[in-house]
């Protein structure tokens, strides 16, 4: 919101205008009203305690994050570019290995990791688009450029938060919003639809359903959001029946051909014949009916491989080598402690590094290395050892910080940002994205597992 | 539509129904508290119990009012309490988020958030038959918010079958309680028991203006079965139900179609052609024990055709 000498950044002005005209019990009250809708809309997840399990909302932030139109265009290109090269990258490893052939990502790195699919070998995809809806993190840099954090493209969540933040906070700001030319995000269930049915072989009477585990699930409500937004059914894996290599639901009239299902379920637990034989979610033969060309799977299965956070280290020179071109976002330098050059700078430097395990999200399993004691450090160190191949390293990224409403006062929280793409026949990106916060002082952790909250985030149209 | 959707929608239905029962029983008896005799109000909330728990015998340690209330209202462990009925209501409407309307799901779930940190103890000593009395209307106010904000397609159909069941049942259960074997077996319901069981039917009005308030037992029983015309009567209810069946399921195989319609024509036509001379002379219970279980038969000649069907007979 401000600039390095204290001056409020010019297209954050109007916002700051009109918070300071009201109170803060006119700010809480206005907060108090989100947190109403969202539980009234039954927007909560789940905590389960020792007897009862209580529901609680995702706080969100009542002051929208602001973006200009400058920043999101070289936003919107170079995640376009990425996840143009992310797609050619994983149609090549399950199609010819041509980049492991050339030698550019080593073969142990693909072929060891735990989210590389050989089922997927050779299994065309429509439009060579493997990864449909992809959830990007990126943080902005004290130079006020974006660098992407991570890349989730398996079955990223939080849209439905993006668009319900939207809902509330136009409501609490009515005015402001009018005057700021904020671009419009309503349509992303649209785009998702339109996603979804250009994967099709055919055009006429497509019937799609997004697969959730289930209302245990923490991203239940943007499930069901998503559906009744598209209009599509919401189908769990006991509604689906395969026979014959075609995938069917139950209904009350008899069994109904699906063509393209939009899963929120893992890899893992989507089909117990394929994958995982423990998983009672998912629907035993639908990957048969996948290999079949019968129905089509949204995300495709094993795009994991290219959001592995060693996969990430390659993401610069993968864009390169596909489209020749140089990347439009930067990456943060990670290492790669498989590599004894790097591993030995890592164990040197533990405590100014970030160490992830490769195969986690969700900020577990991770090391922050600033932040820990030296016991913590060294127990870590000895993972490390034990394992190198699953870890890697990056320098602390110092999270820009947005200003957040919190008790009654106006404070800096850290933030990141996920935009979401989708890519089918076309690439479409909502201008707006989902802004994490880090609601404790001081906290990295935007992880809402982790008492993270969000806010609204505002792409201005000029 | 999807058999776990329709089920999902059936049971939601029929749990809102039940909340809405319960409440008014409630609400009517707290109302009417302070009109009867200690004696006339323990048989009366005997009854109550009864038509709300199926356990005919209030616990003695429960004997006040106070405990009867809270147990029939917010006990989580009696799975027929408002509370009980109104969770799983939500539990079955959040399974269906996208089938059913924003609006319908907000009055549910504000509802439903309103009542469960409710203590009975701050209430009670200040008409607490408010709070019941609130409670239907906000369902009341739900059923309109369903009429007018979601497609009257299958799925509509699907909770006019579950609301219309499960009133034929409860109704039945009442009625038995009031003109059955019980009702003979100890005190004789009295002139006010009689306005009571109107008013738990919300029918109070209504039977005035077709019978004037000349309270008289065979013709409450009359009105309450067999009036075509009255929402709360087990006619009016069989006639939705019948009328719901036949709009579900439009693609299902007419074999099975055929197996629920019949079951329901026999049940329209026994109430259609029911004659209330007859069943005063003391076939009464009898009547009432066969509607209860005609309305159950339906229910799993339901579930059978369209709901937990077997996958590879239909392939």
């Amino acid at each position: 919101m401000f600039a390095s000498d204290g001056t409020v950044r010019r297209h954050y002005a109007e916002l700051s205008e009109r918070v300071s005209e009201l109170s803060s019990d006119e700010l809480r009250r206005r907060q108090q009203a989100c947190e109403q809708s969202f539980l009234h809309q039954g927007i909560t997840f789940t905590v389960y305690g020792d007897n009862s399990s209580t529901e609680r909302i995702i706080p969100t932030d009542l002051l929208p994050r602001i973006i200009t139109a400058a920043e999101w265009a070289r936003l919107e290109a170079g995640l376009k570019q990425r996840i143009q090269a992310l797609n050619l990258f994983l149609h090549d490893i399950y199609a010819d290995g041509r980049v492991l052939r050339d030698g550019l990502v080593p073969r142990a790195l693909i072929y060891g990791s735990k989210h590389y699919r050989r089922e997927m070998r050779g299994i065309p995809v429509p439009h060579g688009a493997y990864v449909n809806v992809c959830g990007t993190d990126l943080v902005r840099r004290e130079d006020g450029t974006f660098v992407v954090l991570e890349d989730n493209l398996r079955v990223p969540s939080g849209v439905s938060y993006m668009l319900a933040n939207r809902d509330v906070v136009r409501r609490a700001f009515p005015a402001l919003f009018r005057t700021a030319g904020v671009r419009p995000i309503e349509h992303y269930p649209q785009d998702l639809l339109a996603t979804l049915r250009s994967l099709a072989p055919f055009q006429d009477d497509v019937s799609i359903a997004v697969l959730t585990p289930g209302v245990f699930n923490s991203a239940y409500f943007e499930h069901a959001f998503l559906a009744r937004q598209m209009g599509v059914e919401l189908v769990e894996g006991r509604d689906i029946v395969v026979n014959d290599n075609c995938v069917y639901a139950r209904t009350t009239s008899g069994l109904k051909r699906l063509d393209v299902i939009y899963r929120r379920i893992d890899d893992d637990f989507i089909d117990p014949l394929a994958f995982r034989a423990d998983s009672t979610l998912g629907v035993p033969g639908v990957f048969n009916a996948y290999r079949a060309g019968n129905v089509v799977i949204a995300n495709a299965p094993g795009t994991g491989i290219a959001d592995d956070k060693a996969v990430y280290a390659y993401v610069p020179r993968l864009i390169r080598y596909y489209l020749s071109e140089e990347p439009i976002l930067a990456s943060v330098e990670t290492f790669l402690c498989r590599e004894p050059k790097s591993l030995s700078h890592v164990l040197a430097n533990l405590d100014s590094l970030v160490v992830k395990a490769v195969g986690e999200s969700g900020g577990y399993g991770m090391l922050v290395g600033p932040h820990a004691s030296t016991a913590e450090r060294e127990a870590f160190a000895e993972k490390i050892k034990a394992d190198p191949d699953n870890y890697i390293a990056q320098p602390t990224i110092q999270l820009s910080t947005a200003p957040c409403f919190i008790e009654g006062a106006i404070e800096p929280r850290h933030v990141d940002l996920r935009p979401f793409i989708l890519h089918g026949e076309q690439t479409t990106i909502a201008p707006g994205a989902l802004t994490r916060v880090a609601l404790k002082r001081g906290s990295l952790v935007v992880n809402s597992s982790q008492g993270g909250g969000s806010k609204d985030t505002w792409v201005l149209s000029a | 539509m999807l058999s776990r959707v329709a089920d999902n929608l059936y049971w939601m239905s029929r749990y809102l129904e039940r909340a809405e029962h319960t409440s008014r029983l409630l609400a009517v008896k707290l109302e009417t508290l302070l009109e009867q005799t200690p004696r006339e109000a323990e048989l009366s909330w005997r009854r109550v119990a009864a038509g709300l728990s199926g356990d005919e015998h209030v616990p003695s340690a429960a004997a006040d009012a106070f405990e009867i209330t809270r147990a029939l209202a917010f006990d989580p462990e009696n799975s027929s309490s408002l509370i009980a009925s109104l969770q799983s209501a939500r539990d079955n409407a959040r399974q269906v988020r996208e089938q059913i309307s924003t609006e319908m799901w907000n009055q549910l779930n504000r509802l439903y958030l309103r009542l469960a940190p409710m203590d009975l103890a701050t209430v009670w000593n200040d008409q607490p038959g408010h709070i019941f009395r609130d409670a239907v209307d906000e369902l009341l106010m739900l059923e309109g918010i369903t009429y007018s904000t979601m497609r009257h397609g299958e799925g509509w159909y699907f909770l006019e079958l579950g609301r219309y069941i499960e009133r034929a049942q409860l109704l039945s259960r009442l009625l038995d309680l009031h003109f059955g074997r019980a009702s003979r077996s100890g005190t004789a319901p009295s002139y006010l028991d009689w306005v009571v069981l109107l008013r738990f039917c919300t029918a109070f009005e209504a039977y005035c203006k077709v019978y004037t308030a000349n309270i008289r037992r065979d013709r409450i029983a009359e009105f309450l079965l067999f009036d075509p015309e009255f929402p709360h009567s087990v006619r009016f209810a069989v006639e939705r139900l019948t009328d719901a069946l036949t709009r579900v399921a439009s693609g299902a195989p007419a074999q099975r179609r055929a197996a629920c319609e019949r079951l329901a024509g026999r049940l329209k036509a026994s109430v259609d052609f029911g004659q209330i001379e007859e069943l005063m002379g003391g076939t009464i219970d009898l009547f009432l024990t066969n509607i209860m279980s005609q309305c159950e038969q339906i229910h799993e000649a339901v579930q059978a055709a369209y709901i937990s069907y077997d996958a590879e007979t239909v392939l």
